[in-house]
């Protein structure tokens, strides 16, 4: 039977294909790993499909409106005090398992053999070479594909992509697999592997990929290798809005292909064998973000259920924030390669595989008009995006910004979006999707307008913020921070006394000062579901945490083992929470991706922890009063659950601490252990958002077109740290991530034959610690009623405001906008002498 | 990684014995985080450029390690690593030039394992020769991808047929200093200075100076420049770790009392297939007052540029830098 796949991406946009989904699609749709990506990270993107088909999405549950919860107030034992990584002695040391070290007996190390053309048909595969070479055991490709998965196809179309293509659409696309005793010997073998291709005209630039020229690569009714020109959405009258102003301003902003460098390259080791009945059981360990999606794209690759799938994520991955984000053909590629050798596989990238075949944030070009009164009001904005999706679509689009035009009060608006396939580097987040796009597309347009009405950008930004609700949805912000991140980062950094007219400040000859800033809103943070969790209270008292959230870096084991442990009254040092994520062992709690985990995992958690504790007093009142009974004589003793509270890990009257029970002897009396579940449903009263502000000082050599990051402040909206010491990694990071992608970090191809040029992490210019200015975190609580303890996200919107502050810093510091990164000193010192 | 054999030769004489022996598929290793970490990793190969298949390691040989100093000047083996050199006193002392240089290249790990002679003999940086699909002309292809393809990074002065810029900083700063080299082959020991060391595409495409495949680079002689000798180090790069020279500067010369140049060399790195002497800026320097010429001197670096279609910006850097090494270098 030919396995129909439906396009889940496509359902977010085209609500004409979603109708036209019968039940069983639509069951595909919401199993598929894209379904769950997009949730988490496009929540904002699904509105409308949402609405219009909520019931066929079992989310009638999630639609209500539900009372607002209390948020806890503390005094809190746990949340809000500092708290290193559980596992960080295992990162530091050597001591985690990461998947690199791991080893299997008898097992046997795969290489791909890649394609070096961005667009060619296969025709002719030759492997006698490479079978024949010394220590090869076995070879899988197109020609050897079992017909059980000729059919199989995987990632997002179009085009079509299948386990082992024809035609392939991007350099690295997979032509052959090697299995062999070692490393090298497969690397070497694949080279001995002969192919005939057919060269096919590649589109290598989105821009170009929008001519109507442009060889169609599909069945595409728009022009070229056009997958989506989204119908503009507009607000009020924008062509009035323009008119009405007192200064129209334009802008072009364009950032390149980025990547993650991820410290751990993708690795997996790939088992197959048979449960006792007989069925098929597949078994993959590997630097997987989200273990129960993964489960669910390798059952429908693999054509097994998922009872049959067991995936495991060490925990100890050298981070992802997208990348390793989707499973990917050489996960597959492994299974079967271990099903056909009947051992154990293990195939790890090369640093170039994993620049090359993974996922990346890939080019756009914004075109953005602002329009303002002299007062310094918005009136009217205007952006058209074009992103450049690469070889394989990894999400909604890749310049998407619908919905995050809500932090200014813009009445009159005017957007669009438009998505390209190139034969390029494979779209996907990174550290957030479009969002830094959009802030990218915006905050240095607004400070344009303000030097041109001779106002201070802070004073414009403040005179113009959003505080109360989405324009559009009319949902209500839920306390928020924005105000507060503006004036604290400003304030932080000293922008009063430092800011000063364009090019004023020399400090050194040709070495000019500038001070920058950059605001930003975006839907990461927010959490949503699936959102479970369970704890368990074991015989001496001590508390295991059981959640699959995987572990990519941000440290949210560490979170889910705090917010345990708040709300049961237990410490720390007395609870487990394992590194691992097993699908055997543990429930879904939704991928780490979106910022979600804090808000998703952590309410699974807060309520599995609820309930064991209301079992546990519940245990309590029951021994209480049956201690009492055995006494002699024997006593009635009143006492209900109300009364008793946990404080450090002992169990206590309220009123009378010096009465104390022993969490283990109540478990004995119970005679099990204490299970606690939580599956907490995500109420839709508020737009949930992150608010962030960035201020970026900077020293620019127009001598040499060199920019120096000085200092760099940021303030982020968190609702409420549980670990003060996680966020501010978590600020850093972003911070130092975005720092290197404005000014150099760019994945590049030769212009010519699509080959990448910069596949490795010399020429990819992720900066050094010496690069590193100070970062100045400002962390701004601002508790949330949809929160786990009130708690907002934080992974991704730290990497969103630095370009932008960074670019408005440089036109401080010398009087010329340079918009396109990364700010390169060619682009500086081609904009100095432009000027 | 191609599997290869590995030879530890305790001698010079041994080590030129098994490379004459091997012919092309022997190479000198002197630490390897571009041989082995590089070429071969990367299967850097083509038809003018095939992959070794047995490597003579140089570090084992105990004669190429050390630093030794004798009236004339400083002996450095090639095979002593680049972290021996910036902790030398006597580098310090006598030639601070070199100790600068050293200390801007790669990493602290690298260049507790890299070589002086293995940083001046590595291979160019030049993404399309790194590239396995580009079949260059340094491999022994028929074509410069440069030329029409991404040129931020090359060469704005002397490129032809092939436009790589020479990668190494020691090597900037050691013709700076007017160094020579020992190369030891099959026919006996020569010395060489390093201004006729390097050559450029022209001469030969495959390689980037004169040793043989059964040579070996066995020390680097510095002399002792003559007192009161002014030195400068300048390297600009991406960023400040684990990074080469998009544009660097050595310069090293003497002035009268009235601080007028009388002798002296300036040397760019990163701009040119060849580590480049800037006789142009000298001759502009000769006999005029450092300071108050530094400025036009540096100028007449464009007067010899020929930028590709993106490097220009190298140009601007290349003048700005050599300013600020002469007036530096004055104190």
């Amino acid at each position: 039977m030919a396995l129909q796949r439906v396009d889940a991406f496509r359902v977010a946009f085209d609500l004409d294909y979603a109708a036209s989904l019968s039940d069983g699609e639509w069951a595909q749709v919401l199993a598929s790993n894209e379904w769950h990506i997009m949730s988490a990270e496009n929540a904002d993107l699904l509105g409308p499909v949402m609405a219009r088909f909520g019931s066929k999405m079992s989310v009638a549950a999630q639609a209500q409106t539900a009372p607002p919860r209390p948020i806890p107030e503390g005094p809190f034992q746990i949340i809000g005090k500092p708290a290193p990584r559980i596992h960080g002695f295992g990162h530091v040391t050597g001591f985690g398992q990461y998947s690199e070290h791991m080893t299997q007996p008898g097992m046997l190390f795969m290489k791909t053999l890649g394609s070096p053309h961005p667009h060619a048909r296969i025709k002719r595969i030759d492997t006698t070479k490479a079978e024949a070479f010394p220590g090869v055991v076995a070879i899988l490709h197109r020609g050897n594909l079992p017909d059980l998965y000729k059919d199989v196809r995987i990632g997002s179309g179009p085009p079509d992509r299948f386990l082992f293509s024809e035609e392939i659409f991007e350099v690295g696309a997979p032509i052959a697999v090697v299995a062999a005793a070692s490393d090298h010997i497969a690397d070497e073998a694949t080279r001995l592997i002969d192919v005939d291709y057919e060269v096919l005209p590649a589109v290598l630039d989105h821009i170009d990929g929008m001519k109507p020229s442009t060889p169609k690569q599909w069945d595409n009714k728009l022009d070229g290798t056009i997958l989506d020109i989204t119908p503009p959405k507009i607000r009020g009258n924008p062509d009035q809005g323009f008119a009405s102003s007192d200064v129209v301003l334009e802008n072009v902003t364009t950032r390149s292909a980025e990547h993650h460098a991820a410290l751990e390259p993708t690795t997996v080791i790939a088992k197959w064998d048979y449960n006792s009945d007989g069925r098929d059981h597949a078994t993959i360990i590997g630097t997987f973000r989200h273990a129960h999606g993964a489960r669910n794209t390798f059952s429908q690759a693999l054509k097994l259920n998922q009872s049959q799938v067991r995936v495991i994520t060490p925990g100890y991955v050298g981070a992802s924030y997208g990348s390793h984000r989707d499973p990917t053909l050489v996960e597959i590629h492994a299974l079967l390669m271990a099903r056909m050798t009947g051992r154990p596989v293990r195939t790890m990238n090369t640093r170039a595989e994993d620049f090359i075949t993974r996922t990346h944030r890939t080019p756009v070009r914004n075109e953005s008009k602002i329009g303002v009164k002299r007062d310094g009001t918005i009136v009217a904005y205007s952006s058209k995006n074009i992103g450049d999706a690469g070889a394989q679509r990894g999400t909604g689009g890749a310049a998407f910004s619908t919905g995050l035009e809500a932090m200014y009060k813009i009445e009159n608006l005017w957007q669009q979006e438009i998505t390209v396939m190139t034969n390029s580097y494979k779209y996907s987040s990174l550290r957030c999707t479009e969002h830094p796009n959009n802030t990218l597309a915006r905050e240095p347009l607004l400070d344009r307008a303000a030097y041109a009405i001779g106002m201070n950008p802070l004073d414009m930004r403040l005179k113009n913020l959003n505080l109360e609700a989405n324009p559009d949805t009319k949902q209500p912000y839920n306390n928020s921070g924005l105000q507060e991140v503006i004036v604290q980062a400003t304030d932080r950094a000293g922008w009063k006394e430092k800011w000063h007219a364009a090019k004023a400040k020399e400090v050194r000859p040709g070495v000019f000062h500038g001070i920058g800033m950059a605001a930003h809103s975006c839907v990461h943070g927010a959490g949503g579901a699936p959102s479970t969790g369970m704890v368990i209270l074991n015989s001496d008292g001590t508390m295991t945490v059981v959640s699959g959230a995987a572990e990519v870096g941000p440290g949210e084991r560490t979170t889910m083992a705090m917010m345990a442990g708040e709300v049961i009254g237990l410490p720390l040092s007395r609870i487990r929470i394992s590194h691992e994520v097993d699908t055997d062992t543990t429930s879904d709690t939704g991928v780490t991706a979106g910022s979600r985990q804090t808000i998703s995992a952590g309410w699974g958690i807060f309520e599995a922890a609820q309930d064991a504790k209301t079992q546990l007093l519940d245990w309590t009142v029951r021994k209480l009063v049956d201690d009492g009974k055995r006494k002699n004589p024997p006593e009635t003793v009143t006492v209900t659950a109300d009364q008793l509270d946990v404080q450090r890990g002992v169990i206590v009257y309220k009123d009378d601490q010096n009465k104390k029970v022993k969490i283990a002897d109540v478990i004995s009396f119970a005679g099990n252990p204490i299970i606690g579940k939580g599956a907490h449903i995500h109420e839709t009263t508020w737009a949930r958002m992150a608010w962030a502000a960035g201020v970026a000082e900077v020293e620019v050599d127009t001598g040499t077109g060199s920019i120096r990051v000085v200092k760099y402040t940021a303030a982020h909206d968190v609702g409420r740290a549980i670990n003060p010491m996680g966020v501010k990694q978590q600020i850093e990071g972003g911070v130092i991530m975005g720092i290197g992608q404005a000014l150099t970090e760019t994945l590049m191809r030769d212009k010519a034959t699509g080959v990448p040029l910069n596949p490795n992490l010399l020429d990819y210019k992720v900066m050094s610690i010496k690069d590193v200015p100070p970062v100045d975190v400002v962390i701004v609580e601002k508790p949330k009623n949809y929160g786990a303890f009130g708690a907002h996200g934080i992974g991704e919107p730290p990497i969103a405001t630095p370009a932008s502050a960074i670019i408005n810093a440089v036109y401080n510091a010398i009087g010329v906008w340079v918009e396109d990164l990364p700010l390169t000193r060619a682009r500086v010192l081609a904009a100095l002498k432009n000027a | 990684m191609k599997g290869f054999d590995l030879h530890e030769p305790t001698s010079v004489p041994q080590a030129v014995g098994l490379l004459d022996q091997l012919g092309v598929g022997g190479k000198v290793l002197a630490g390897g985080s571009d041989l082995v970490g590089g070429v071969l990793k990367d299967w850097v190969t083509g038809k003018g450029m095939p992959l070794p298949t047995a490597l003579v390691d140089i570090t084992t040989i105990p004669d190429l390690h050390g630093i030794k100093s004798s009236g004339t000047g400083l002996t450095i083996g090639a095979a002593t690593t680049l972290t021996d050199i910036i902790e030398s006193a006597d580098v310090q002392k006598s030639i601070p030039l070199l100790s600068e240089a050293a200390k801007t290249i790669a990493s602290p790990l690298i260049r507790n394992f890299g070589t002086l002679g293995g940083n001046i003999n590595q291979r160019p940086r030049c993404w399309f020769f790194r590239g396995e699909d580009f079949a260059c002309y340094k491999k022994g292809g028929d074509f410069c991808y440069a030329v029409t393809g991404d040129n931020t990074y090359h060469a704005i002065i002397g490129g032809e047929l092939c436009y790589i810029v020479h990668p190494s900083d020691s090597a900037t700063a050691l013709l700076a200093l007017n160094a020579s080299a020992k190369i030891a082959g099959p026919s006996g020991v020569r010395d060489v200075a390093f201004d006729a060391y390097f050559h450029g595409p022209r001469e030969d495409v495959l390689t980037e100076n004169l040793l043989k495949a059964n040579e070996v680079m066995t020390e680097v002689t510095i002399p002792t420049p003559a007192a009161g000798t002014r030195m400068a180090w300048t390297k600009l790069k991406d960023r400040q770790v684990y990074d080469f020279a998009v544009v660097s500067v050595a310069v090293a010369f003497t002035v009268d009392a009235a601080g007028k140049w009388t002798d002296g060399r300036v040397v760019l790195g990163g701009v040119a297939p060849v580590p480049y002497r800037a006789t142009v800026v000298e001759t502009a320097l000769k006999g005029q007052d450092v300071k108050a010429v530094a400025k036009q001197a540096a100028a007449q670096i464009r007067t010899v540029s020929r930028p590709m279609s993106l490097n220009s910006y190298k140009v601007d850097i290349a003048q700005s830098l050599i300013e600020r090494t002469l007036l530096q270098a004055l104190g």
